[in-house]
């Protein structure tokens, strides 16, 4: 078996080699679009967008007496960062200059409840390209997907809602009554659409099949079409700022995510960008019609302006005519690409799964590195379940998992000794959604202190008037957007109260994610000395019931007890303490990320009667309006970049903050310091905080598995896992096998040098379940029996796995020549109860001199003197 | 040169294996086209559906389900907005608002997919320690959460635990705000089991998605099962009590009450523990024709299990699939993505059910859910459905022999002595996953059997079994809480406290150790000191008393 093995170790990882160069010079030359992917920084300035165009556009209308009023022309400049070899539901940036500010802000531009707004910048995916080659299909409304068929039709309009009927631009036959899908459908298939004195526009949706829907009613939408499912519209109507510029993250769909919409690898599509300039319109009646006077509306609503409460809106400047002719002339369309979809692994695979406990951090890259196990049969099906850390390893050590993947040392209770292979770095971000006030578009960075995250976490902010009346804080700020310390480093915020700023989402379980936030907490005096109970200098004081709170720890308790009084009827039926339906924590990031994404905080203080039952309840509030979303969530750096999210700078040396970027948390690497031998390394926050570079939540995440006593077949697995998790899994990019962004590729060489020998070698101790000798458990715990060894060393090496070996790898890691003096665990007695019999006889002893002595006494007074004399 | 040398050298072995590489791919990656399906529905059974969600991405199929509740699940499911619902309960016609809960019209089909226990987590303080072995009846329970009994001092928990009294302190029972399945669990076993206590507070019978909270009541609700577990968990939770998927106390390492089975025991729904319950659920199906029955749980048996392990609240959840052939929502590869993910849940993903705090399905109801799963091939012949089957199946309750046999039942070690009635308490703690038991390291576990080189598979379940919790009282030393005897068993951390009064008094120890230095040291000066003062006292009273 070895000789096969051997055979084919070394073409193989010459193989991997080549591969590695290749990609290595591919990165090189993809360098602005790869690195922009994990540095905000960098992506924001370095390099050209991937698509960047400019139109200049304008809106004429027809006079009575024939002549053209122009309004005034934009100039509008869209760019986007990513176009090519796309995956589903992957987030590209789409930004523009020069456009006419929007007015009217919808409280969510997705979908149709964007639909009310003024002068908004459409930006929806079409299948289809402008000038379509071979096999390609034209773009056209048509093809353009929304998820309701109000965003596409019209439906039995009235005069006065009948703007496009004198679109400028449009064919004779589009300004008819009844328009856009000839011959119309009957009325057993859109009863409402013709009825007389009445207009109507549809704009069928044609899916990739060919199939027609006519779009007139929900019912005559695709499969995919639906308003208020769990999957969310991702066309919107996005919000120009009063300076003309606008960004988003619009989130792609393939096939696989929109059949019926149907890009792929093989159907080219777009993504349309259509700022709103309002229609132009053709020679008005005399006198004008209600809907020649519609046409030329100008909006209801001042630039910058909310509309949360849906208002009506002028049709002429909204969304919902993107389709029309005049309209449709001024878009914007950025060709995209699909990239192949990676293969899969096969769902008929007899080979059981193979389980891998533990952290989220793992988790976007775990997704990405399975099929590189499946798709081959000399490996394995890798699965990694995702659970605290602290169960992850209770499971590997009980033998409920192959291995646990952590991220720091836990408690061992297993005799096993425990080795811990470096497999990856990334960690964890304080995520945040914050828009800045009057509709100027999100925030771009955020300062985070670990005294605001001491402050958040001890839950010492008021959240509302509800939080007034707890004791020993009254004077505390209500919420993190009026804390002086917080407006001092983030300027320019609103400091609008909202109950969400006081508190940052986080978990409810145990994880090394909350160990080291906190431990980064409490390296900064400020910090430890407002958790202590001293006062900031605007007079904060830390929640009283959280005074003294021992940190870091893997867990945040809700230790708050502060019931408000109040008169609410709802309240009463449902004491609670208001500050733990504020903190809310969940039990996983990946709910925070999506809480993020949605603006959805987990505040559970919405308290109202529900008519069904006549039963008063709490529950979620509802999600933030665009414009005024401020949350902020603990999440994983996976997450961050796999979801377009926000991550806030920590402060590392003080006045120094730094955002999570490949360099930064190549910094925080090189401050790490080796543990004992298999043990984990450890970043000691100390160093962060006289760095000016590193990331303070820069985390390493270890396979660990049992280096004696594990099953061989595991043993191997492990092993194999680890070393192509260190080599292959380590290229950065989006396909299968291959590192996403948000995790810091660990290499043979450089500050990752450490790391990548130390998984090596734990990797051969699993392999061969041949653990140092340094590592064997103190045999204390070790049960006597008689001196002879108790574990089982083995004397000799068994068969190396077979395993590949890393391709990077020069020579391959010798499996370490046992050196049998040292392996053989030094035979010590087992350890007995400390105690002594003297000790113990000690106390009964001096009782019984004492008592002696008070007799001997009593009995000299008595019997040696003579009785007193009366 | 060299160097040049074997670089090309390199290169060309590299070609060569690039060409062998491909060839050597399995051509597995055959175009299944799999299209994203959204689900919306239980949080019952969120916590394993969402790791099968993570789970089935490697092999191309997207799923999105958020939860919600099981009533709201049901609803999206009639308003055609999801594709599939997860919901603890059948739509029940009518619901107790009177309003309607059928799926309106929708054809569809109902579909076990996970096991598990209803628990009941609760913080109970002695001093300032967590009580972690807590026993309660189904009666009691049942009074606690009708407020008729409303203080941990009462005598019937006093009972329930040998005799073991708690602190006079108001029980806050917490119940979920929201429509849900785990409420209508535990208000059907109420109705069933103790129609006399709970029928007079709800006003009616039978059970109820929306928890009927008394005005005036200690009784608070919370919105989904994560907020019922901060609430329980918080500072401000001592006294508090509620009902969760096992699935949440196991994964923050909380206590969870052992409930008296009809065998006289007081246990914990661990997936054994649920498994051997479930051997008695009764399965409707007398009409695979009718869709509204077909596979709905009967759990009367299931209750009243004579059985010493069986765990009585023991349920299944469910899926609710779309059959019709001209489903608005649905396609071939949404219905093909539905039937995987369902195959893949219901064989391999079986077998992490015991670490996430569920049971796993026993293979006549993943039989029966294969008949359910090919009815989304009937309504569409290109549904690929071939080899999907219980032969296949990698399931870790699969008996070859006998499909109706639920290994893990089976296997499922006895309760410890002093969980029955009228003995113990145990001093183990719950919320752990292990049962608890007498059985020592293999014991009647077969080991290894099930488990094979699966890793996370089956072996999980089997070997934690050889892992068992020792009885607490012969194997620790009761000074210093160490496990005796090189046994690895899950010994509680020294911060759990256990309503076994020996265990209490090892608990408090650790922390008292100063003052009893202090005291001990007081003593002695006492006892050498003493004497003498006493003798000059004499004497000062001596010649005090022959003066007077």
């Amino acid at each position: 078996m070895s000789a096969v093995v051997s055979g084919g170790v070394r073409p193989r990882r010459a193989l991997a080699a080549a591969v590695l160069l290749s990609l290595g010079s591919g990165l090189v030359l993809a360098g602005p679009s790869s690195t922009g992917a994990t540095e905000p920084v960098a992506r924001a300035g370095a390099g050209a967008p991937a698509y960047s165009e400019t139109k200049t556009l304008q809106r004429v209308v027809t006079k009575p007496d024939g002549s053209l009023q122009e309004f005034p022309a934009y100039t509008v400049t869209v760019t986007a960062d990513q176009t090519t070899d796309l995956r589903g539901r992957q987030r590209i940036r789409i930004a523009w200059k020069g456009a006419q500010p929007s007015g009217g802000r919808a409280s969510n531009p997705f979908g149709e409840s964007g639909l009310a707004q003024e002068y908004p910048v459409v930006i929806m995916q079409c299948r289809g390209v402008e000038e379509p080659g071979k096999g390609e299909e034209q773009l056209r409304p048509e093809t353009c997907w929304t998820a309701s068929f109000a965003q596409r039709s019209q439906i039995t309009r009235s005069d006065g809602e009948a703007a496009w009927r004198h679109d400028l631009d449009a064919d004779e036959a589009d300004k008819g009554r009844v328009s856009g899908l000839d011959p119309l459908p009957g009325a057993d298939v859109c009863p409402t659409a013709d009825i007389a004195g009445y207009s109507t526009r549809l704009t069928p949706f044609v899916a990739a099949s060919g199939k027609v829907f006519p779009a007139c009613q929900a019912d005559q939408m695709p499969p995919e079409a639906a308003v208020g499912a769990a999957f969310p519209a991702a066309e919107l109507a996005a919000f120009t700022d009063l300076d003309g510029r606008g960004e988003v993250q619009f989130e792609v769909r393939s096939d696989v995510e929109n059949e019926s919409l149907g890009c792929n690898h093989e159907t080219a599509c777009s993504i349309v960008v259509i700022p709103i300039v309002g229609l132009s319109c053709d020679q008005p009646s005399s006198p004008p019609t209600a809907s020649d006077n519609a046409c030329r509306r100008t909006g209801r609503f001042v630039p910058g302006s909310g509309n949360v409460a849906s208002e009506g809106v002028d049709q002429a400047v909204s969304p919902s005519l993107w389709w029309a002719a005049s309209q449709w002339k001024n878009r914007f369309t950025i060709p995209i690409t699909f990239g192949l979809p990676p293969d899969t692994c096969d769902i008929l695979d007899a080979r059981a799964p193979t389980g891998f406990y533990g952290t989220e951090l793992l988790a976007q890259a775990a997704l990405q590195w399975s099929p590189a196990y499946c798709l081959r049969k000399d490996r394995f099906k890798f699965q990694h379940n995702q659970m605290s850390d602290e169960a992850g390893f209770t499971l590997m050590e009980n033998g409920g998992g192959a291995a646990a993947l952590v991220s720091s040392e836990q408690t061992q209770v297993g005799l096993d000794p425990v080795g811990y292979a470096p497999t990856a770095v990334t960690g964890f971000a304080i995520g945040y959604v914050v828009d800045r006030p009057d509709n100027a578009g999100e925030l771009a960075t955020l300062r985070i202190t670990p005294r605001l995250v001491a402050k958040l976490l001890t839950q010492s902010y008021l959240g509302s008037d509800l939080g007034r009346g707890h004791p020993g804080m009254e004077g505390n700020p209500l919420s993190i957007m009026q804390d002086p310390e917080f407006v001092r480093l983030n300027p320019g915020l609103s400091q609008i109260n909202q109950e969400v700023g006081a508190t940052l989402l986080s978990l409810s379980n145990q994880s090394d994610i909350i160990r080291q936030l906190t431990d980064w907490v409490m390296q900064d005096r400020a910090a430890r000395d407002f958790v202590s109970g001293e006062a900031d200098q605007w007079g904060m004081v830390v929640n009283p019931n959280y005074e003294g709170l021992a940190l870091p720890a893997s867990e945040i308790p809700l230790l708050d007890d502060f019931v408000p009084e109040t008169g609410n009827t709802c309240r009463q039926e449902n004491p609670a303490v208001y500050f733990n339906q504020i903190a809310a924590p969940v039990t996983t990031l990946r709910k925070i990320s999506e809480a993020l994404l949605d603006a959805h905080p987990n505040v559970q203080t919405r308290c109202e009667l529900d008519a069904d039952t006549g039963l008063y309840k709490v529950g979620r509030i509802g999600r933030q309006s665009y414009g005024a979303r401020f949350m902020l969530g603990l999440v994983s750096l996976g997450d961050v970049e796999r979801y377009g999210l926000k991550a806030a700078a920590l402060q590392a040396a003080p006045g120094k903050f730094v955002e999570p970027t490949e360099s930064s948390m190549a910094a925080a690497v090189s401050l790490m310091e080796p543990g004992e031998e298999t043990l984990p390394f450890t970043l000691d926050q100390a160093d962060v905080r006289t760095s000016s570079k590193a990331y303070p939540g820069t985390m390493v995440v270890y396979t660990a598995a049992r280096m004696q006593n594990l099953d061989e077949a595991d043993a191997a697995k492990v092993a194999q896992f680890i070393r192509v998790a260190t080599s292959e899994g380590q290229r950065p990019g989006p396909g299968n096998g291959q590192l996403p962004a948000g995790y810091l590729p660990l290499r043979r060489t450089g500050v990752t040098a450490g790391l990548y020998a130390a998984a090596q070698d734990v990797a051969t101790a699993i392999g061969t379940q041949t653990p140092p000798a340094s590592t064997l458990p103190d045999p204390v715990d070790l049960t006597t029996d008689g001196g002879s060894d108790g574990t089982d060393v083995p004397t000799t090496v068994p068969d190396a796995p077979a395993v590949e070996e890393p391709p990077v790898a020069e020579e391959p890691t010798e499996a370490p020549a046992p050196v049998e003096e040292d392996t053989a665990p030094v035979a010590m007695p087992a350890t007995t109860a400390i105690s002594s019999r003297t000790a113990g006889l000690l106390l009964p002893l001096l009782f019984l001199g004492g008592l002696l002595g008070s007799l001997a006494v009593a009995g000299t007074r008595f019997l040696v003197r003579p009785p007193r004399q009366g | 040169m060299n160097r040049l040398l074997s670089v090309l050298a390199r290169c060309a072995t590299a070609s060569a294996l690039a060409i062998a590489g491909v060839a050597s791919v399995p051509a597995a990656a055959r175009a299944a086209t799999y299209a994203q399906i959204e689900g919306t529905g239980s949080t019952w059974s969120e916590v394993i559906v969402q790791q099968w969600i993570a789970d089935v991405d490697a092999s191309g199929m997207k799923v999105v389900y958020t939860g919600g509740g099981s009533t709201k699940g049901r609803k999206d499911f009639a308003q055609d907005t999801n594709d599939f619902a997860i919901s603890e309960i059948p739509f029940q016609g009518t619901d107790e608002q009177g309003n309607a809960d059928t799926s309106n019209g929708r054809s569809f089909a109902y579909l076990p997919i996970v096991a598990g226990g209803t628990a009941f987590t609760y913080q109970l303080k002695v001093g300032n320690e967590l009580v972690r072995n807590l026993r309660l009846s189904g009666e009691t329970l049942t009074k606690i959460f009708t407020n008729q009994i409303t203080n941990w001092n009462d005598p019937a928990i006093t009972k329930d635990n040998n005799g073991r009294a708690f602190p006079n302190l108001p029980i806050t029972p917490v119940v979920r705000s929201d429509g849900s399945g785990t409420t209508a669990q535990l208000t059907t076993w109420m109705d069933k089991e103790y129609p006399s206590i709970w029928r007079p507070y709800f006003g009616k019978s039978g059970l109820t998605s929306y928890y009927p909270k008394k005005s005036g009541s200690r009784t608070v609700s919370q919105a989904g099962s994560d907020q019922v577990m901060n609430f329980i968990s918080s500072t401000y939770g001592n006294g508090t009590i509620g009902y969760v998927e096992y699935s949440y106390p196991v994964n923050k390492n909380y206590p969870v009450v052992k409930v008296l089975n009809k065998g006289g025991y007081y246990v914990e729904p661990t997936q054994y523990n649920v498994a051997v319950a479930l051997t008695k659920a009764r399965i409707n199906t007398s009409n695979p024709n009718d869709p509204s029955t077909y596979l709905t749980q009967i759990l009367d048996d299931v209750y009243r299990n004579p059985d010493p392990r069986a765990y009585p609240i023991s349920s299944y959840s469910y899926m609710v699939i779309p059959t019709a052939s001209d489903d608005p929502r649905m396609t071939t590869a949404k219905r093909q993505t539905l039937a995987d993910f369902m195959y893949y849940s219901l064989c391999a993903g079986q077998t992490k059910a015991g670490p996430y705090g569920y049971s796993p399905l026993p293979l006549n109801l993943v039989q029966a859910g294969f008949d359910q799963i090919a009815k989304l091939g009937k309504a569409d012949k290109d549904v690929d459905l071939t080899n999907r089957d219980v032969r296949s199946c990698n399931n870790p309750t699969f008996d070859g022999k006998n499909l109706s046999n639920n290994k893990l039942a089976q296997i499922a070690p006895q309760p410890a002595a002093c969980d029955k009635a009228g003995a113990g308490p145990c001093g183990t703690s719950t919320g752990t996953g292990d049962p608890s038991t007498d059985e020592g390291d293999g014991g009647t576990t077969d080991e290894g059997d099930g488990s094979g080189d699966g890793g996370g598979g089956g072996g999980t379940d089997v070997d934690t079994g050889g892992e068992v919790t020792t009885d607490a009282p012969g194997s620790v030393d009761p000074v210093t809480g160490e496990v005796v005897g090189g046994d690895t068993g899950a010994v509680s951390d020294g911060a759990a406290v256990y309503a076994d009064p020996s265990t209490v008094l090892v608990a408090d120890r650790a922390g008292d150790t100063r003052a009893f230095a202090w005291l001990s040291g007081l003593l002695l000066v006492t006892l050498v000191v003493l004497p003498g003062l006493y003798v000059s006292a004499l004497r000062r009273r001596g010649p005090a008393g022959a003066r007077s």
